[in-house]
């Protein structure tokens, strides 16, 4: 396939400045969203007491519905509730207050506050994922930057279309290094673009879904939108307040109703996860129970009950949903990783991190497409990429790393002050690390923060082991799977970080010397 | 040059994408309320195709009287199918 030059210019002159614009917060997104596909097992990780944490009985999370309905008239218009399990062992309850503020209540909390239980780190990178950490704009910036991704990813195919095929398997090492950055950053693009595509399509439609919708809703839908929306993505027919009391059933029998009503609809291992329930107490009161079945894209369903009598309302079940509600579980399931078996969390983790190199390399790539061969001194706007790139992006592996350590020191020192803990060491060594970064010469500030992020990543299981008693091998003795591996995968990464270091210092001697990455000739 | 195809891509694309998800909705077999989930999804790849597409006319005259002419129609056609009772 040929394109005309001028066309090939244009589209590349869009992949450049696209990807740059959005690459910095793209890799913030990817690095911390690969952590966040294991949001399950951190909370055990961090806290010894959650490690050991036993689920809770359903007689249990029954106290806490009926606490919290009694106290609280709000919930009782409307309460969503886990149901405790494998993935949350304790079960919390959440309604919005009179002035729309959500609250999350827990068995030892009834009173409720506006803080989610079990906040702490993967809160915290999920924030990081979906909003920079950014409040109510930082939402929407990331919507835009998905769009600007999508744009990045179709302009990197069409430039690398006429060579697409020929290239795929091609990784150039040698002199020019050039080449191999371009080939490393194409086969790593065309290899995962499906999963780039995907993310760019449901990251935009996660972060902008209600700003969508209000613009579309007068263009092509007669501004009947928004009362359309409860019909196409609940399954609970909308039911108004009868103002009659009745008793409200129990979580048990919604439990074991839903489970037969999946049953009879042929699937065998309906498991539920979560409820919302809707007028509690009144006659028309209802609960929507949602549950997982495997061996689908969209493995979530959920079945509507009357609250009261159990009666069967509506079902979306496996096979049987319609078109709102499988694209709705699909999209949900393939921007979370949550199907499929136990690989796809850890595929979903390599592509992430896969990801955050392909924009790192980007920037790489623009700095070097522009470097003075025959001087040392780089132009400005050079040395500044490169300044920006290793402060914002490896600055925020350091922040990363450095928040897991704050995790553990501040649970054993200070356990009242974690969350602000937390929050405050991440973002403060991500300052820090920009500052040094942006002060400093690149070659040289790349070496020292690779060596920071080894050393505070390395610290992770150390930090771990010394604070809670938990090193990798007392973990493993003792079953508990999801600190040991989150200690490993620590000990993987901070072991890459220094492996990349040593790249970067012998780069800096030994490599192409006109470079931003060179360090100046002695006497120079 | 590029911000005159820039914004073809983001304003008049964005209006052909809405355009398109109209029809989808509205022409599909079933009442519209049928496809609001699809359709929302499906806004995203149209509407970055539209920019994408954009870059790839000569000029940003040529390429806001292509997405923009595009978008008309469709919501022309649109119109004219709801008023005739074609589509429900």
């Amino acid at each position: 396939m040929k394109l005309k030059s001028a066309t090939l210019r244009a589209f590349t002159a869009v992949h450049t400045w696209t990807g740059l614009v959005a690459g910095f917060a793209l890799f913030v997104a990817f690095y911390a969203g690969a952590i966040t596909v294991f949001h399950h097992d951190l909370p055990a990780w961090q806290s010894r007491a959650a490690a050991s944490q036993s689920v809770q009985s359903l007689d249990d999370a029954q106290r806490l519905l009926d606490g919290v309905l009694q106290r609280h008239p709000e919930a009782r218009t409307h309460v969503g509730m886990l149901f405790p399990g494998a993935e949350w062992p304790q079960s919390s309850a959440y309604w919005q207050d009179a002035s729309g503020t959500w609250l999350f209540a827990t068995l030892d909390d009834l009173d409720g506050s506006p803080k989610p239980p079990q906040a702490g780190l993967p809160e915290l990178l999920n924030e990081l994922h979906y909003s920079l950490g950014l409040p109510v704009v930082g939402t929407w910036l990331m919507g835009a930057v998905s769009l600007l991704y999508g744009l990045a990813l179709l302009s990197g195919v069409v430039i690398h279309l006429p060579k697409l095929v020929q290239n795929l398997f091609a990784l150039r090492p040698g002199r020019n290094l050039k080449q191999f950055w371009q080939d490393a950053h194409n086969v790593i693009g065309v290899l995962s673009l499906p999963m780039h595509v995907m993310f760019s399509i449901t990251g935009a439609l996660l972060c902008l879904l209600f700003v969508l919708m209000t613009a579309l809703d007068p263009l092509v839908y007669d501004g009947k939108l928004m009362g359309a929306v409860p019909v196409a993505m609940d399954t609970a027919p909308v039911r108004a307040a009868a103002g009659v009391q009745a008793p409200t059933g129990s979580l048990a029998m919604w439990r074991a109703r839903s489970i037969e009503a999946a049953r009879a609809q042929g699937i065998g291992d309906f498991e539920p996860s979560y409820l919302k329930l809707g007028n509690a107490g009144d006659r028309n009161a209802v609960v929507e129970v949602t549950g997982e079945s495997s061996r689908s894209l969209g493995p979530l369903g959920s079945v509507a009950l009357d609250a009261g009598t159990g009666e069967l309302l509506a079902t979306q079940l496996l096979g049987r949903r319609d078109a709102n509600h499988a694209t709705l579980a699909a999209t949900y399931a393939l921007h979370f990783g949550e199907y499929g078996n136990a690989l796809v969390p850890w595929l979903y983790f390599v592509l992430g991190v896969g990801g955050a190199f392909l924009f790192y390399s980007g920037n790489l790539l623009w700095i070097e497409a522009r470097r003075k061969r025959r001087q040392q001194a780089q132009g400005r706007a050079q040395v500044n990429m490169a300044r920006a790139t290793v402060g914002v992006c490896i600055g925020f592996c350091v922040a990363v790393s450095a928040a897991f350590v704050a995790a553990q020191v501040f649970e054993a020192l200070a356990p009242a002050h974690v969350d602000a803990g937390i929050r405050w060491t991440c973002f403060l060594a991500w300052a820090a690390c920009a500052a040094w970064a942006a002060l400093r010469a690149p070659a040289r500030s790349a070496r020292e923060m690779l060596w920071l992020a080894a050393g505070v990543t390395t610290a992770i299981p150390v930090a771990h082991g010394l604070a809670a008693g938990l090193w990798p091998w007392t973990s493993a003795a003792a079953g508990l799977w999801a600190p040991f591996w989150v200690d490993a995968v620590a000990l993987a990464m901070g072991f890459a970080f220094a492996r990349l270091a040593l790249a970067s210092t012998r780069r800096a001697r030994e490599g192409e010397p006109n470079s931003v990455w060179a360090d100046p000739a002695p006497g120079a | 040059m590029m911000w005159s195809r820039a914004s073809a891509g983001l304003v008049a694309g964005f209006f052909l994408a809405a355009a398109l998800v109209g029809l989808g909705g509205w022409a599909l077999p079933g009442p519209w309320q049928s496809t609001i989930v699809p359709g929302l999804v499906a806004f995203f790849p149209l509407w970055i195709g539209a920019a994408g597409a954009a870059f790839g006319f000569s000029s940003g005259r040529r390429a806001w009287g292509w997405l923009g002419g595009l978008a008309l129609a469709g919501f022309g056609a649109l119109w004219a199918l709801r008023a005739l009772g074609w589509v429900q």
